[in-house]
């Protein structure tokens, strides 16, 4: 028989010969383009970056807080006058570590926490109630102190994104898929940071901070995830560059 | 008889309807967070699922969009038909795990209730590319849950059948909010053409299929009616065709009045109803007479020729038209007969 000649009626335990033939195949054609598709499409995605969050995997860290404009933790490198190492500070979630470390501004601490961490970019996502005072040893000279040096004015294009996210807790985390997210983040008190690219693609990674250098949060949020152009000045504090800048002055480019 | 038909809840090709389409689901997402974890080494799990989930439900949504034209243009296609309920009910859950794992990861534990956030963390209303995506969304997965969660027969009965269909036509509403979700959100944010490609293939593919499918349909009725097309033969009859030209068990649908007709012939009788199924719309002129009663290809809902009416305990009804046989012609009265008196049938000689 033809197919055209066959009548199928769904509640009869069986289908006429032909048209359960054609369904077969057509089912078999179905699920052969479906692993296609997610093949091609998983292969497709956009490249991951390269970022790490050592989730439940915390360690302890031993440092001297600083809370303006965001959470840090300086951490002395091994040997005499390698400098500084800064890790930002976040709490759990979309939040900033300010509760968790504000009232010890200048203080050596040892804290918990998981590392978060993209190319040479470190942040310590602090466990809550891990924070506790130490005596560290005095300093034994000045080249050891903390450094701060400015390298004048630039004008830089690129993504403000969340740090925490942009590091490694999300990936990705930047471009407008992301944009909430970032919002969120940054809302909650997370430090923005402006993801820089020059012509050649190479990238930057510098906190935002106002003239004042102050804190910028709240004021930032309408162009998270979009291109900006900001000009400023950039310092570099051990191995963090800020870059400063009022941000009624940065620029969204279209 | 139809009684025990109907109620069949779950028979062979119902089982392997399921599994089919269970195994579908499983080969997708295996093949996209396999592939992911294997090209990609620093992808998050997180990532891949809520990717592998939102694809998957988007492109299960094509082949459910699909089913309706491809069976107008051929009944091979009715055994996707008659389970689709299935496919529909699968695909919001696809859709509830990709919107459920983006709304943990994305607006969970903030400042701000993430239902909330959904809506305000991208303020961006008045812009066209900048334009919240997730919003959009959380729409059609509201749409899509309203029609999984009525789409069962006791819903069709209890909201009326008029309303049922309306809701259900809020799939077309959903798509067209996904091809949006997706076209300002993944889109914007991927490189490889290759989305964009397959997102306008997609709509080109189920809005070509429609229209064609829709056309065909359009000439279908247009031939039906014959050469001496709708032609006056006294006492408000139209001229149909010979009587040789419908086959026994099978029906010539014609479009009288505005509306498709189906004159059935059945052992040495005739008999007009209309060819709208009261269960879904389905096309009641394709179907057959299966032991004595006009029986619907979608679903198998049946109806006596004579009356229109489903045999008890059913209650649904079809309307009926008067039809005779004036030498050797088929002759129809397209004027509905009220529910109280049905046509009748008429015997293919000719006498009543
Ligand atoms: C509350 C509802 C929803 C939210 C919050 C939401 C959120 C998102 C987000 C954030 C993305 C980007 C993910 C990424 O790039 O990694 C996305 C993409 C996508 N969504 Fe949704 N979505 C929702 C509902 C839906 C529904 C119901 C469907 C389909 C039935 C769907 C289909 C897709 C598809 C196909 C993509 C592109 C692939 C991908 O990037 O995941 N979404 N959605
Ligand atoms: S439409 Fe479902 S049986 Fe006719």
């Amino acid at each position: 028989m033809k197919p055209s000649d066959e009548f199928y009626v769904g509640y009869q335990p069986h289908a006429p010969a032909a048209t359960g033939r054609f369904a077969r195949n057509v089912a078999v054609a179905l699920l052969a383009l479906g692993a296609a598709a997610a093949a091609a499409l998983s292969a497709g995605q956009r490249a991951f970056a390269p970022a790490t969050f050592e989730f439940g995997a915390e360690r302890d860290f031993v440092g001297v807080v600083e809370v303006d404009p965001y959470p840090t933790l300086l951490v002395k490198r091994p040997g005499e006058g390698s400098g500084w190492s800064r890790y930002l500070l976040v709490a759990f979630g979309k939040h900033g570590a300010d509760e968790l470390v504000g009232d010890r501004a200048g203080q050596a601490v040892r804290l918990r926490g998981a590392l978060i961490h993209q190319d040479d970019r470190t942040m310590i996502e602090v466990a809550a109630g891990s924070v506790e005072p130490v005596v560290l040893e005095a300093l034994a000279n000045a080249a050891d102190l903390p450094g701060e040096e400015t390298l004048g004015v630039f004008t830089l294009r690129g993504e403000i994104v969340d740090s925490k996210c942009h590091l490694g807790v999300m990936n990705p985390g930047v471009r407008k898929t992301h944009r909430a997210c970032a919002t969120l983040c940054i809302q909650g008190g997370v430090p923005p940071i402006l993801l820089a690219r020059d012509a050649d693609g190479r990238e930057a990674r510098l906190l935002l901070v106002d003239a004042a250098g102050g804190a910028v949060n709240d004021r930032v949020l309408d162009l998270v995830a979009d291109q900006v152009e900001i000009t400023g000045e950039v310092r570099r504090l051990d191995d963090l560059l800020v870059l400063r800048a009022d941000p009624e002055t940065y620029r969204r480019l279209e | 008889m139809g009684l025990e038909y109907r109620a069949v809840g779950w028979n062979r090709q119902k089982k392997l309807y399921d599994l089919t389409l269970a195994a579908a689901v499983a080969v997708y997402l295996a093949a996209f967070v396999g592939v992911g974890l294997a090209l990609k080494p620093n992808a998050t799990a997180e990532t891949l699922l809520i990717r592998a989930f939102g694809t998957a439900a988007f492109a299960l949504l094509h082949v459910i969009l699909s089913i309706g034209p491809l069976c107008r243009l051929s009944p091979r296609f009715l055994p996707l038909l008659y389970n689709r309920r299935h496919l529909g009910v699968t695909m919001f859950f696809l859709g509830l795990a990709h919107a459920a794992l983006s709304i943990v990861q994305f607006h969970l534990f903030g400042d701000v209730n993430p239902l909330v956030s959904v809506f305000t963390s991208n303020a961006h209303y008045g812009d066209v590319a900048d334009f919240p995506f997730q919003p959009l969304g959380l729409a059609a997965l509201v749409v899509l849950f309203l029609m999984a969660a009525t789409s069962h027969d006791f819903w069709l009965h209890n909201l009326t059948a008029p309303t049922w269909k309306a809701l259900h036509m809020g799939v077309y509403v959903a798509y067209g909010l996904l091809v949006m979700h997706v076209a300002l959100g993944a889109l914007q944010a991927e490189r490889s053409p290759l989305y964009v490609v397959l997102v306008g293939a997609g709509l080109a593919w189920v809005l070509g299929l429609h229209l064609y499918a829709a056309g065909r349909e359009a000439a279908r009725d247009r031939a039906g009616v014959g050469p001496a097309a709708g032609e006056e033969v006294g006492d408000g009859f139209v001229d149909v065709c010979a009587v040789d030209e419908i086959p026994d068990a099978r029906a010539r649908v014609v479009c009288a009045a505005g509306e498709r007709v189906a004159i059935y012939r059945y052992g040495g009788r005739l008999a007009a109803v209309s060819s709208v199924c009261q269960h879904q719309n389905g096309p009641l002129g394709e179907g057959r007479v299966i032991d004595g009663c006009i029986t619907c290809p979608w679903h198998g809902y049946q109806y006596v020729p004579e009356t229109g009416e489903s045999p008890p305990p059913f209650t649904e009804r079809v309307p009926t038209f008067p039809v005779r046989v004036r030498d050797g012609r088929v002759q129809l009265d397209p004027r509905p007969r009220p529910a109280g008196r049905p046509a009748g049938s008429c015997s293919v000689k000719g006498a009543p």
